[in-house]
C-alpha cells in the first residue's frame, strides 16, 4: 500500500485516534461482488430438435427504401438470394431536370407495396416528386432592401433573420394548375435561382409550401409571385406565430 | 396472494399477447440498431415509455407480424423455449444470434407484481439494453439479413401444425448452419422474472465476422 499522509488540526489524542480509525476504515479494500454466473435456460445440446423458422427470407431492401428483392423470389432455404433491382419508372412530365427525390417512407413505399399475391409490382409507372431543395448552396444577393412593411414586422415579432419562414400556395393562387407551378418551382430551386428555399407540395391539402430564411423571405415572395405568375395574396407563416406577411 | 393454473383466466393468450407485442419491437429494434437494415425505413416511436426504432416498411412490417402471428400460437400453449432473431451475412453464415428464453411457470401465482405495469417496466429493461447493446457488439459485415428462429420444446415437426396459422406464409425446419455457431461470445443482456413470465435475453456474437 502506498503511504497516506493525513494532515490534521492538532487537537485531542481522542480526535487523533477516532481519525486514525475512520482511515483505516476507508483505506480497506472495496468489498466486490462477483456478478452472478450467467448460464442459458436452454444450453444447445446434441440432442436437441432444430428450431423452425419461416420459409420465406425476409425482404431485402436498398437505401433508398425500395425492396429489391420480393421475398417468394428468395430460394427457400435461403441460401441462394435472387437480387433484381426494380427498374426505375419514367418521370410524369418527362422533365429533362432531374429532381430530388426525398420522398417520405410511407409515399415511398406506396409505390412497392405488394399486391395480394405478394408480387413486387409498381401500383403506377408514374412517380411524383414532393419534395425539392437545392443540392448547392449559394448566397441569395439582396438586390433591393426590405420593404418597411416588413421591417416593421421583423421588429413587431421580433424575428430571427435566420429562422425559417414559409410561404403558402394554395390552388386558387395558381394558374392554370397546381402542379405546373410546382413544375416551374422545382426548375427554379434546382437551378438555384432560389437558394436556400426549400419546397414541398402537400397535394392532400392543395398547397405548395415554399420555405426560406426570414431575411430573404420577401424578396423570394415577390420572385415567386412574380415568376410563377401567381394570383392573390400569398401569406408568410412562422413557427408559432402563424402568418405574419402577406404578398 | 392466489394460484392459479395456465387454463385459468386464459393466462396463456394474455403472455402470448404480452411477448409478441415485445418481440415485434425488439425485433424492429435490433434490425435498427445492428443495421441490418437501412436507416431511413425506421421513424422514432415510443414504447413502454421510452423511444424506439420501427421499420415504416410494409413489407418488412408485414414479414415481422406474419411471424409473430405464428409464434403466437407456441407461445400461449407454452412450447416455444427460445425465440432467436439471427443476423447472417451474405454467404447466411450467422453473425449474432439474439436468443431471447422463455419461460412459463405451470402455475400462475397472482400478486401485485401480476400487475402488467410491472411487466412492462421489465421490459422496458430489455428495450433500452438492446438500444445499447451496439457498445458491446462489434459490427457487422455489410449486406446482412435476418432471420427468426423458434426452438420448441418437442420435436418441430410435431409443431408445424400449429405455426402453420397462414397460408402464405410457411415454416421450415433450419438448417444446422443456421443455428450453430463456432465458439460464440456470449453477452448477456438482460433477465426479466415476473409471476407470470421468465425472459432471459443474450447475444451469441461470431468470433471473426468478416
Amino acid at each position: 500500500m502506498e503511504e497516506v499522509v493525513l494532515h490534521y488540526a492538532a487537537g485531542s489524542a481522542d480526535r487523533l485516534s477516532a481519525l486514525l480509525e475512520t482511515t483505516e476504515k476507508l483505506l480497506e479494500p472495496f468489498p466486490c461482488r462477483p456478478p452472478p454466473l450467467f448460464t442459458r435456460w436452454f444450453p444447445p445440446t446434441a440432442g436437441r430438435p432444430l428450431p423452425i423458422r419461416p420459409a420465406k427470407p425476409p425482404p431485402v431492401i436498398s437505401a433508398s427504401g425500395q425492396t429489391l428483392a420480393p421475398p417468394h423470389s428468395l430460394q427457400q432455404d435461403g441460401s441462394a438470394p435472387l437480387q433484381k433491382p426494380r427498374d426505375e419508372p419514367s418521370r410524369e412530365d418527362g422533365d429533362s431536370v432531374s429532381m430530388s427525390e426525398t420522398p417520405s417512407p410511407e409515399s415511398l413505399f406506396k409505390t412497392s407495396r405488394p399486391d395480394p399475391d405478394r408480387v413486387l409490382v409498381l401500383d403506377s409507372p408514374v412517380r411524383r416528386s414532393w419534395s425539392v431543395s437545392s443540392q448547392r448552396s449559394a448566397a441569395l444577393r439582396r438586390s433591393q432592401p426590405p420593404s418597411k412593411q416588413f421591417d416593421h414586422m421583423i421588429s413587431v415579432h421580433q424575428l430571427n433573420l435566420r429562422q425559417r419562414a414559409k410561404w403558402t400556395i394554395s390552388q386558387n393562387h395558381c394558374e392554370p394548375s397546381m402542379e405546373q407551378v410546382w413544375r416551374s418551382l422545382t426548375r427554379l430551386i434546382r437551378s438555384c435561382r432560389l437558394p436556400s428555399c426549400n419546397a414541398n407540395i402537400q397535394r392532400d391539402r392543395e398547397q405548395i409550401w415554399v420555405f426560406c430564411d426570414v431575411l430573404h423571405s420577401e424578396q423570394v415572395g415577390g420572385f415567386l409571385k412574380e415568376e410563377l405568375k401567381l394570383t392573390g395574396k400569398i401569406r408568410l407563416s412562422v413557427h408559432k406565430l402563424g402568418n405574419v406577411f402577406s404578398l | 396472494m392466489t394460484t392459479l393454473t395456465r387454463q385459468d383466466l386464459n393466462f396463456g393468450q394474455v403472455v402470448a399477447d404480452i411477448l409478441c407485442e415485445f418481440l415485434e419491437v425488439a425485433i424492429h429494434l435490433i434490425l435498427y440498431v445492428r443495421e441490418v437494415y437501412p436507416s431511413g425505413i425506421f421513424q422514432k416511436r415510443k414504447k413502454y415509455n421510452v423511444p424506439v426504432q420501427m421499420s415504416c416498411h410494409p413489407e418488412l412490417n408485414q414479414y415481422i407480424q406474419d411471424t409473430l402471428h405464428c409464434v403466437k400460437p407456441l407461445i400461449e400453449k407454452n412450447d416455444a423455449e427460445k425465440v432467436v432473431v439471427v443476423i447472417m451475412d451474405k454467404e447466411h453464415h450467422p453473425v449474432e444470434r439474439f436468443v431471447f428464453e422463455i419461460s412459463q411457470p405451470t402455475l400462475l401465482s397472482i400478486s401485485s407484481d401480476t400487475l402488467l405495469s410491472h411487466v412492462e417496466q421489465l421490459l422496458r429493461a430489455f428495450i433500452l439494453k438492446i438500444s445499447v447493446c451496439d457498445a458491446v457488439l462489434n459490427n457487422n459485415p455489410p449486406g446482412c439479413s435476418f432471420s427468426v428462429l423458434v426452438h420448441t420444446r418437442d420435436a418441430a415437426t410435431r409443431n408445424m401444425e400449429k405455426v402453420q396459422v397462414i397460408k402464405d406464409f410457411p415454416w421450415i425446419v433450419a438448417d444446422e448452419q443456421e443455428v450453430h455457431m463456432q465458439e460464440p461470445r456470449l453477452i448477456p443482456l438482460k433477465t426479466m422474472t415476473s409471476d407470470i413470465v421468465k425472459m432471459q435475453l443474450y447475444v451469441e456474437e461470431r468470433a471473426q465476422k468478416t
